[in-house]
């Protein structure tokens, strides 16, 4: 089964967000856990973006997966709290990287995956197209998301058609370059056809149009929406005013 | 009103794809018009110049003219043309710009900026007219390729044009997915609507088409009203190098000579005797803990034998021909030839399928390469296999590719070569590393006959060559054609398995024949022999 980068179809949950404000979210949040430290009145609003990706989750049906992020995120501070005044020297600095890795990471890959998870590709494309992005921009965007699986079908099929040539194994170790050309070369000519082909069905219906394009998919950006993107752009003051 | 006047083209790059020469053609509102011919006939090139991809898209020589309602193709941009006209292709896989179905059926009518309100409501029209609510909000990325080719037609009729042209449409389905298909096309027919349509298969269009245009070399040779049409004969048919019109008619190829006294042979032994089968027992496949999509309790396959793996899109044949070739690492059960266990990796060592894009299986730089390259994993134990130890790996090269009709062409890059010439290199690789079982997906989707003859005649050589072969197909003539053995599949089930004798021969019609099922009575009863070497 080929893996889209994002949904392809709706998910069945009742809580939903704009994917406007899921962005911003996404983009606060990690600059602040990333970029910030905990000093001041951030003290107070770091906690907040850690267990906002979780409460997300929770909601829209995903509390396996939350319970995961918290899980990890509570053993590395509970490691930064107990095991770090224990260990000293290498080990001691390599600790004090990696908890502080995660500790920093793992509320932003949440809210990463949440965003990934529960957008549907017609939806981001529509909310870029409402934010006034140039289609310059998001029609790249859009192949880009049809492209994706296709690559990956392709290496599926080439590498398949490999395994049963007997090609790969130890002669892949003695020549690297002449498997990456053995690689390549099938999976250029098909997505070079696919595109080919692509191209010349979009321009049928009509992908070169200069008139302002519709999208139907409806977003709605709603109380909630606004709520938190505002929380989001007071705490983006407050961190601006920490750093 | 389409017309083309005295229109001539030759494409700019001369890769293959064949131009069009003194082209006349009118067709009247609401027709609905066949293009027939051999492949390379140029009806494709002629489909292209309606819907504006010629001169827009596709570089060439254009002399002539094209005229839609009285305008000029050439002077109006493809997405004014792409409201007049709608397009659908050949290969499901390359049609669809989004991801997901739904957006996908707006698409066109979003590049025409229409209001949203209006889209909704055609949508709405277009799934409840064309039954497709399973369909909707979907990835179309796990859709099969005839649910791929529904939503390609219906995205097109959202689009409200009045004229549709139709690129070998039927290509890559099943019967069940042709029959969706000709409904559309029936659909618009009622609505008044102009149909242009490039075709080899033309059962399904038997009672659709008001004239039929054949072109050979680029030209027009003929054209037939429906009546006539109609009343071709099989032999007349074959003649001009086109697929039956009633697949009734198709009967059995008897193999002759020897090959008809191995089929009988075949028949009579018993379908145990282990030593002239390939045994599979429990032989089962799931994706991660969901129920198996393959589950075979005990199948034999004739070792010398042809058999035709059928059944309907998403019957498991594709994830079948996986198991078997060792691709599927969580496949359980028992294979055994002759006795001995055959597990995954012997089995990817002794099987080869023959993809259905046999672009994906060819690496090398020239035909000669690409055998030779089969050969050197062969080495070690040629040596103790081979008597004739002078033989060099080049030798041995050239009387493979010669068996396979390939020896002009071996300095050749494969990628240079038609699709015929590719399936054949492919098939030269897994004789030259010696694999005993031979799989072909697909192996004539969108041939024309001379190419389903060519095929059928490469399949008899390799028989001949004592492989096991297994072919996925849902082109009757050439398991008609070729095979003596039928396995067909549903739900990843064996549901039936038999020769292909008298009995079996009507068991397959009556397989093939249910998704043909006209509006208007076909008449059964008309049976013609068109077979090899006839």
């Amino acid at each position: 089964m080929p893996r889209e980068l994002m949904q392809s179809s709706p998910a069945q949950g009742r809580f939903s967000l704009d994917p406007r404000s899921k962005l911003l979210l996404l983009l606060t949040g990690s600059t602040i856990l990333i970029a910030g430290s905990p000093q001041g009145i951030m003290t107070y609003i770091r906690p907040v973006f850690v267990l906002l990706p979780l409460a997300l989750l929770f909601l829209s049906g995903r509390s396996r997966v939350a319970g995961r992020f918290a899980l990890i995120y509570l053993a590395a501070l509970l490691a930064e709290q107990v095991l770090l005044p224990l260990v000293s020297g290498l080990g001691g600095f390599l600790l004090v990287a990696v908890l502080g890795i995660l500790t920093r990471f793992i509320p932003s890959l949440a809210l990463g995956y949440y965003m990934v998870s529960t957008t549907t590709v017609s939806e981001f494309i529509a909310a870029m197209e409402r934010m006034r992005i140039p289609r310059q921009v998001v029609i790249p965007f859009a192949v880009m998301f049809r492209f994706f699986p296709t690559v990956l079908e392709e290496s599926r099929a080439i590498g398949d058609a490999m395994r049963m040539r007997g090609i790969g194994g130890i002669r892949l170790l003695k020549n690297p370059l002449t498997m990456l050309e053995y690689r390549l070369v099938p999976m250029m000519m098909t997505t070079v056809k696919i595109g080919e082909e692509l191209s010349a069905s979009a321009l049928t219906r009509g992908l070169g149009n200069p008139v302002a394009r519709t999208n139907i998919c409806r977003l709605r950006f709603g109380v909630v929406d606004a709520l938190l993107s505002a929380m989001a752009v007071a705490a983006f003051a407050c961190f601006l005013t920490t750093v | 009103m389409i017309e083309l006047k005295n229109v001539s083209f030759t494409y700019a790059r001369g890769d293959g794809e064949n131009g069009l020469q003194g082209i006349n053609l009118k067709v009247e509102r609401g027709e609905v018009v066949l293009l027939c011919g051999t492949s390379g006939c140029g009806k494709t090139t002629l489909t292209r110049l309606i819907n504006g991809l010629i001169p827009h898209y596709y570089e060439g020589m254009l002399e002539g003219e094209v005229t839609i309602n009285g305008q000029a193709v050439s002077q109006l941009p493809l997405y004014e043309l792409a409201k007049m006209v709608g397009s659908v292709f050949q290969n499901p896989r390359s049609q669809f710009f989004n991801v997901d179905t739904t957006s996908e059926l707006a698409f066109g009518c979003e590049n025409q900026g229409l209001p949203r309100e209006v889209i909704e409501a055609r949508l709405h029209t277009t799934v409840s007219d064309f039954k497709l609510h399973s369909l909707m909000n979907r990835s179309l990325f796990h859709l099969s390729g005839g649910e791929k080719q529904k939503i390609a037609c219906a995205s097109v009729t959202a689009c409200h044009p009045e004229k549709f042209v139709l690129d070998e449409p039927s290509s890559n389905l099943d019967t069940a997915a042709i029959e969706d298909l000709r409904r559309f096309m029936e659909q618009w027919k009622a609505l008044g609507k102009t149909i242009i349509i490039a075709e080899h298969r033309l059962a399904f269009l038997r009672n659709l088409v008001d004239r039929a245009v054949y072109l050979k070399n680029g030209s027009i040779v003929r054209e037939f009203t429906a009546r006539q049409f109609r009343a071709l004969s099989a032999d007349e048919l074959e003649t001009m190098g086109m697929r039956p019109l009633c697949l009734k008619e198709l009967k059995a190829a008897q193999p002759a000579g020897a090959d008809q006294r191995l089929t009988e042979a075949q028949e009579s032994t018993p379908l145990a005797e282990e030593n002239h089968h390939l045994c599979l027992s429990r032989f089962e496949f799931a994706y991660h803990s969901s129920e198996p999509v393959l589950r075979m309790e005990n199948l034999t396959i004739p070792k010398t034998g042809v058999t035709a793996i059928i059944g309907d899109n998403g019957a498991g044949k594709s994830t079948f021909a996986r198991c078997l070739c060792g691709l599927e690492k969580r496949c359980s059960g028992l294979v055994t030839m002759g006795g001995i266990h055959w597990g995954g990796r012997e089995r990817l060592k002794r099987c080869y399928m023959v993809m259905q894009d046999v672009n994906h299986q060819l690496f090398a730089e020239s035909v000669m390469e690409e055998v030779l390259l089969s050969m050197q994993r062969q080495k070690t134990k040629e040596a103790t296999k081979i008597t004739k130890a002078t033989e060099t790996p080049e030798a041995k090269a050239e009387i493979i590719l010669k068996s396979l009709n390939l020896l002009h062409l071996k300095e050749r890059h494969p990628m240079s070569l038609s699709g015929g010439q590719k399936q054949r290199v492919a098939i030269a690789g897994a004789v030259a590393s010696h694999k005993d079982i031979l799989i072909f997906d697909e192996p004539t989707s969108g041939l024309d006959l001379v190419h389903m003859k060519e095929v059928a005649a490469v399949l008899a050589q390799l028989r001949r060559m004592g492989k096991t072969i297994l072919i996925i197909s849902h082109d009757l003539e050439l398991i008609l054609k070729s095979c003596t053995h039928v396995v067909c599949l549903e739900k990843g089930r064996v549901t039936d398995s038999y020769p292909l004798n008298g009995v079996g021969v009507n068991k397959l019609k009556a397989f093939f024949g249910s998704g043909t099922v006209s509006s208007e009575p076909v008449e059964i009863e008309a049976v013609v022999a068109r077979a090899v070497g006839h």
